[in-house]
């Protein structure tokens, strides 16, 4: 049977359910129809989950929750944030009055009057919050950081001021924390292979930037094949994904244009955006009313005194949020930019072979056209296991970014060992080895993804973010839960990243968790049945909406699966 | 076997404090600070309770004319 994209969400009346088989390279159409109508009569009851399917802009159901933080949650954190603050200024008292021995920075004796070099105010978080739970970052990985990991014991004497490295070693801990989307980062395979080649041939360093010596071949092959893997005209690759951010974008825009950029954007794309020099206006996270109202007032009034027509306008927004989770609405976006002739700047870091039925990223997850998207970026850090960024676009784009991009003209170029892996992964994605790996861990990666985060929802945990998206962050709130839940998963060999402020907002502290395609069915069970107990021994099963959604289909079944086409 | 149970139970209900307080970031002798500033303050509002409960309970029956004189 075939159904057309045209008439799938629309009409929930031609209902059809697929059969069970897995179908790789299937189309990213949705499942059947009729989940829509069993979702719409839920829908009242969960107050902030949104499924839209506005109009015929999506071809499958967008549907991301941002569960509210409850009331009583909210006051204790306060609460306790407050007494850590009290406790806080205790400390630093007794440290001034050298009752207690000050183990940070500080100046020399003589220097007591020169102008300070260390804030000692702007520390207060770092010196009396931070440090007390130190010990849940920064730990030493001493092997490939794929489905497993092995981590270097620590031991603290003095409350995690120093540690000490035992000799010990805690053996394959599951790891769920490394953007190993399609788990790429391993020891032993193909990838590997290729790069001790390039090695041996090329050796490790390149002793030059771009536009001087060290134009490699092997770079040359790396743009043309990223420029076939996204669908664009050209690529340019640079050794640094925060850096092709950063130093990219003060070229393309500049005095007198105006950045549109997401309230969530990652570090690197604000400080690009400062660095241009050109006004910065902030839309709410993934809020198409919000964006177009700055379209509409940015058009209509011109720049803030002369009022003069702005030179470009540039959207700036990310393929998926890592802190939410959430996939940003790519077609209103895109409609939004055709409509008001802005340009749009898609930092697809995370997204890029992690979304989408043949991994090309979040346009080949909403079946889109690349050549919509002004300019394509990404980084080679997390799907493909190497390291370094990329900007696609148009010919006359990139040769522009050639002369003009800071990254280029005085940054050193990847190294040959990392193209070869990124050459030999993509290659791999894309099923030009010869084998069907790349496809299977796309597949893979989806499955896990809806697996996990069906799981998660039913043990009660909140959420936050869009249901296929492999970033999963499980809300903590409380600063105590951030350490103690880091160490008992620890206990219980899984290996965790926490994240609290200032990467969050103050009282949303969370656990982030990235589902890879090397976990298999088992690991996560073993994961998710130490996240439920640890859940039950810290109180975290915060959600009001539990085992609502999940009779809906069953768990053989995948995103991915679609009716034949 | 029931006093290890209730103690277990006790134990857990002790741990739900210090992560919701945030005690667990502590260090020992802060925690000590901390307990003994609660348990004194609610102290001596359990003793002014005990002292002057009667004397309120009788002016407010008093009050409301159930108690005559």
């Amino acid at each position: 049977m075939t159904e057309s994209s045209a008439n799938k969400p629309a009409n929930g009346d031609a209902c059809h359910r697929a059969s069970g088989a897995k179908k790789p390279g299937r189309n990213g159409y949705v499942k059947s129809p009729h989940l829509i109508q069993q979702k719409h009569c839920h829908a009242k009851e969960r107050s902030h989950h949104v499924i839209t399917c506005n109009g015929g802009l999506y071809s499958r159901p967008f549907d991301e929750s941002f569960e509210e933080t409850p009331m009583l949650v909210a006051v204790l954190t306060y609460m306790g944030y407050g007494i850590l603050t009290l406790f806080g200024y205790l400390r630093d008292f007794l440290r001034e009055w050298k009752i207690e021995k000050c183990h940070i920075a500080r100046e020399r004796e003589e220097q007591r009057d020169f102008v300070p070099l260390y804030q000692d105010f702007e520390n207060f978080y770092t010196r009396n919050l931070y440090m007390r739970i130190r010990d849940s970052w920064n730990r030493p990985i001493c092997s490939v950081p794929g489905a497993r990991m092995d981590l270097v014991e620590r031991l603290s004497h003095d409350y995690n001021w120093t540690f000490q490295h035992m000799g010990k070693v805690i053996k394959d801990v599951i790891n769920m924390g490394s953007y190993n989307y399609l788990g790429f980062a391993e020891n032993s395979g193909a990838c590997l292979e290729a790069a001790a080649e390039a090695t041996a041939e090329y050796g490790v360093g390149v002793s030059s930037t771009r536009q001087e010596l060290g134009n490699l071949d092997k770079h040359e092959e790396l743009e043309k094949l990223v420029a076939r893997f996204l669908g664009v005209e050209a690529t340019m690759a640079f050794g640094m994904g925060f850096a092709t951010n950063s130093m990219n974008i003060p070229a393309l825009a500049g005095k007198g244009c105006l950045i549109l950029s997401d309230e969530l954007n990652h570090a690197s794309l604000v400080l690009g955006a400062r660095l241009s020099g050109s006004t910065i206006r902030v839309f709410k996270h993934n809020n198409m009313q919000s964006l177009e109202k700055l379209l509409r007032d940015a058009i209509v009034h011109g720049q803030p005194r002369t009022h003069r027509p702005w030179k470009k306008i540039l959207i700036v927004v990310e393929g998926i949020y890592s802190m939410e989770g959430s996939i940003v609405r790519l077609p209103e976006v895109i409609a939004l930019k055709k409509k008001y002739k802005a340009y749009l700047y898609l930092d697809e870091a995370h997204s890029i072979g992690a979304l989408g039925p043949h991994g090309r990223g979040v346009i080949d997850y909403f079946g889109l056209d690349p050549r919509d998207v002004d300019i394509l970026m990404g980084t080679f850090t997390k799907s493909f296991g190497a390291a370094g960024g990329y900007i696609g676009g148009k010919k006359e784009l990139i040769d522009y970014l050639r002369t003009h991009s800071h990254s280029a003209v005085y940054a050193t170029s990847m190294s040959p060992p990392v193209v070869e892996q990124i050459i030999t992964s993509m290659k791999c994605i894309m099923g030009e080895d010869g084998t069907t790996v790349g496809q299977e861990r796309i597949q893979r990666l989806a499955d896990n993804t809806t697996y996990f985060r069906r799981k998660l929802r039913e043990m009660g945990f909140i959420i936050y973010g869009n249901n296929d998206s492999p970033v999963v962050p499980v809300m903590l709130y409380m600063p105590a839960k951030i350490g103690a839940f880091s160490r008992e998963m620890l206990k219980r060999n899984i290996g965790v990243v926490v994240v609290g402020f200032p990467a969050t907002p103050i009282i949303e502290s969370r656990a982030r968790f990235c589902v890879s395609a090397a976990h298999t069915r088992d690991m996560l069970d073993v994961a998710l049945s130490a996240i439920s107990e640890v859940g039950d021994l810290l109180q975290l099963k915060y959600s009001r909406h539990r085992a609502l959604l999940t009779a809906d289909w069953s768990s053989d079944d995948t995103s991915y699966d679609g009716i034949e086409n | 076997m029931a006093l290890g149970d209730a103690w277990k139970q006790l134990s857990w209900i002790y741990y739900q404090y210090l992560l919701v307080t945030a005690l667990y970031m502590l260090e020992p002798w802060e925690r000590t600070v901390f307990n003994s500033l609660l348990i004194s303050v609610a102290g001596m509002a359990v003793y002014t309770g005990y002292v002057f409960m009667p004397q309120h309970i009788m002016a407010i029956l008093h009050y409301f004319e159930v108690i005559q004189g």
